[in-house]
């Protein structure tokens, strides 16, 4: 097997767990756990997505990445502006 | 070609090995410790870098670029709205308590009102006769 397939399933594994480690901290007490373990979700499926469309010659998956982390951000910034107010 | 696979895949286990320790350390940094929101916004951080290895190990140098641009953004205007609205250790802003003021009954008053009556320089006290000041002067002699 080669040693580039491997370590892109090594890299799967790792996104994996850290998704669930991000889900785990987004049920913390407070607004802006949730923000930071949404954010972090949306980036890793990102990431993950692009290891799968390389391996699988899925369509658009560039795209759709892209699309992903520049409009996880833009919510991101968004909730927070919206969370932090007008102090 | 084989060289730049071994690139790649170095690339890519770097990323997976960073990706680890950041969930390790995300979800093993205890409850009780001070400032703790902003610790994991700071290891977030390096999750951010494994994933900017990870796109440039497959070759997606324009998302890592784009990625390495917004992810600072995030994270501080996470930390910011943190601060701004749920950090009660260190903003002073949110530990004020508004008061209710209530005049219909006698006998609730308003802290805020007691102690403008108690300052010595207080109007309320100058016209009260029950209250008098006295000063009491001390000469030194020579």
């Amino acid at each position: 097997m080669d040693i580039l397939i491997i370590s892109k399933y090594i890299l799967i594994i790792a996104l994996i767990i850290m998704m669930i480690v991000a889900l785990r901290a987004s049920a913390y007490k407070t607004t802006s756990m949730g923000l930071l373990g949404s954010s972090v979700v949306v980036v890793a499926f990102s990431v993950a997505l692009l290891v799968f469309g390389e391996m699988y010659n899925l369509a658009f998956y560039r795209d759709i990445s892209l699309a992903l982390i520049f409009f996880g951000f833009v919510g991101t910034v968004a909730f927070s502006v919206v969370l932090g107010g007008d102090k | 070609m084989m060289i730049v696979e071994y690139i790649q895949s170095a690339l890519l286990l770097i990323a997976a090995f960073l990706v680890i320790v950041s969930a390790v350390g995300f979800i093993s940094l205890s409850k009780d410790m001070k400032n703790v929101v902003y610790g994991r916004i700071h290891i977030i951080g390096i999750f951010d870098i494994a994933c900017v290895i990870a796109m440039i190990g497959l070759g997606q140098y324009l998302l890592a670029g784009i990625y390495f641009i917004l992810a600072p953004f995030t994270a501080h205007a996470i930390a910011n709205a943190f601060y701004k609205s749920e950090d009660v250790e260190n903003n002073v802003e949110l530990n004020v308590v508004e008061e209710d003021e209530d005049n219909s009954n006698p006998f609730i008053v308003n802290k805020s009102k007691v102690q403008e009556l108690e300052q010595k320089d207080s109007e309320k006290l100058k016209t009260d006769d029950r209250f008098t000041i006295s000063t009491l002067e001390i000469i030194e002699e020579e």
